[in-house]
């Protein structure tokens, strides 16, 4: 091949997406740590090094530690109830008929629209007023909570609503990872007396294996990303119940204009992450179906 | 008597996703006060208000912002798909020292929440004065979907044959022309879905948006939806709130519909690969 024209012919088809990527993104990315050494309200003139002040006093700072308590709980039981529906309905998708084939087809809508739009709809779903209470009414339940104003209740409609955005995703996941498990091997169990619950404990569970690991880290990325649902339904409230790491930064930043704090509370937040990303691979690490081979 | 069992299982779900949005679209063209005053009344046939939608697009503004987001979406696609193609296209077929390299910090942007860059992001844009511009906000929309852009076409080139390539070259053609001639034209099915699902994400994007174009003027859809739920809490009128969700949601829903086995496997390959 022509070898002349190759490095320039390389140069200059990569240089417009290298450019692009390293001005916006791989820049912010190394100022990110920088910003989280300063104290600075955003006036050029007035940046002053603190070091580790920042990640000293976001280690203090009891609010955070609630948004972090809270995101963990979004992912610890919104995070369980999401694994158990969608394994559920992967499963039954299996089974065909029409229920099936329409599911098929609207699973994923939630997961398709505007954040924006699901959080307006769950926020009028969940009004005292609205299409939630105005059921229970028509159940004979005459005092219904007013949920998101309820400081016992906000966190979990906020985690009803994440659950419902997020779940057709989930579904995904585990109906690929059950359509990949050839017929042959359920076949085989039948024949071995294993049916019903007992073959999926012991033969569909396991053989999700790589799909749960791929779905608990997912699920670690989607709930300590909660932003917008949490904004516009609550604004964190009421008194901070609601709060999620995001909302507390994005306050901090951009109502507050404690831009090098904000940036420390980030640098927490992909801290979280990754600790729990790792957790997750260290669980599990080992194929459970190797084993048995 | 276990797939009845199952399909009634799996119709609860049907319904837990389609009540909703139902809601929305049958209250669209109720009267604005009947809304939360009989959440579960359906709208007359005889009497649909569509006034609504003409409220929300004119004096609620979601006609600008419906067409501010259009032009950002088109605009980032525009440029991302070509830029990105070309670098996944060198990637993948012209291996030199260091691409291995390249190709691993074009995924990195993938790893990290947008919220890492937020504030240095927003004093970037502030210092090049491009904060409250569509400008800024498409320069930052195609930087971010470069990653996951690069990687589905990546995949793309990396299964068309070198032979095609090879061939080109013989019969005279340079890289670059083999390239916008013959391998472009190929891999127009992947840069067709990948254009739909990145276009799809850029239409619904809000938390960048919120920050990036902190006034009003300019304010994409989500921005404008999210707006009229503030400007309109002390009317208790929500006829044009929900044209205006109506008016979001409809066209992705319609867009995904027409390309869904499409989107599907575009994002399972994402998913379980990335």
């Amino acid at each position: 091949m022509d070898r002349k024209g190759r490095t320039s012919f390389i140069v200059s088809f990569l240089a417009p997406a290298v450019l692009v990527y390293g001005w916006f993104v791989v820049w912010p990315f190394i100022q990110a740590i920088q910003f989280s050494a300063f104290r600075w309200r955003g006036l050029s003139m007035n940046r002053k090094f603190v070091g580790a002040e920042n990640f000293v006093k976001l280690g203090q700072d009891d609010v955070f530690w609630k948004a972090i308590g809270n995101n963990l709980w979004i992912f610890a039981v919104c995070g369980a109830a999401i694994v158990v529906l969608a394994v559920g309905v992967a499963h039954a998708l299996r089974g065909g008929g029409v229920a099936a084939k329409v599911l098929r087809s609207v699973y994923l809508f939630p997961q398709v629209i505007s954040l924006v739009a699901v959080a307006v709809l769950w926020q009028f779903i969940f009004n005292p007023q609205g299409l939630l209470n105005a059921g229970l009414r028509l159940l004979g339940l005459n005092n219904p909570p007013t949920w998101l104003g309820d400081p016992s209740l906000a966190l979990a409609a906020v985690g009803v609503a994440f659950s419902w955005y997020v779940l057709g995703f989930y579904i995904m996941l585990f109906a690929a990872g059950i359509q990949s498990i050839p017929d042959e091997v359920f076949e085989a169990a039948e024949l071995d007396g294993s049916k019903g619950f007992h073959r999926f404990w012991t033969l569909t569970w396991p053989l999700l294996w790589s799909v749960k690991r791929v779905a608990v880290v997912y699920l670690v990325i989607n709930v300590m990303n909660i932003f917008a649902l949490v904004l516009l339904m609550t604004r964190g409230g009421p008194d901070r119940k609601s709060e999620v790491m995001l909302t507390y930064l994005y306050e901090q930043a951009f109502t507050n204009s404690q831009f090098g704090y904000a940036t420390a509370m980030a640098i927490g937040n992909f801290a979280v992450i990754l600790a729990l990303s790792l957790a997750i691979m260290f669980v599990f690490r080992r194929d459970p179906t190797l084993r048995r081979a | 008597m276990k797939r009845i069992l199952a399909n009634i299982f799996l119709a609860f779900f049907v319904a837990g996703v389609l009540v909703p949005l139902l809601w929305v679209l049958w209250s669209s063209v109720k009267a604005g006060d009947r809304i939360l005053a009989a959440p579960w009344e359906l709208p007359r046939i005889d009497a649909f208000h569509w006034e609504n939608y003409g409220a929300a697009w004119d004096k609620a503004g979601i006609g600008q912002a419906f067409a501010n987001s259009l032009v950002v979406t088109l605009a980032s696609l525009v440029i991302l798909l070509p830029i990105s193609a070309m670098a996944a296209y060198v990637l993948a077929k012209y291996p030199f020292r260091g691409s291995k390299l390249i190709q691993t910090l074009f995924m990195g942007q993938m790893m990290f929440p947008h919220f890492l860059v937020i504030v240095p992001l927003f004093f970037l844009l502030r210092d090049m004065h491009v904060l409250d511009t569509m400008t800024g906000l498409v320069a930052v929309y195609v930087a971010y979907s470069l990653s996951f852009t690069i990687f589905v076409l990546g995949g793309f080139f990396q299964a068309l044959p070198n032979e095609l390539m090879e061939a080109a070259m013989i019969d005279g053609c340079s890289h670059s022309k083999t390239f916008w001639r013959i391998m472009m034209p190929l891999a127009k099915p992947g840069l067709v879905v990948v254009g739909i699902f990145v276009g799809i994400g850029l239409w619904n994007e809000y938390s960048l948006a919120l920050v990036l174009m902190p006034s009003a003027q300019n304010k994409t859809l989500p921005l404008g939806i999210a707006n009229l739920t503030m400007t309109q809490q002390y009317q208790s009128d929500w006829g044009a709130l929900f044209a205006g969700l109506v008016i979001v949601m409809a066209p992705v829903l319609v867009v995904y519909w027409f390309y869904r086995d499409k989107i599907h496997e575009a994002m399972l390959a994402g998913a379980i690969k990335g």
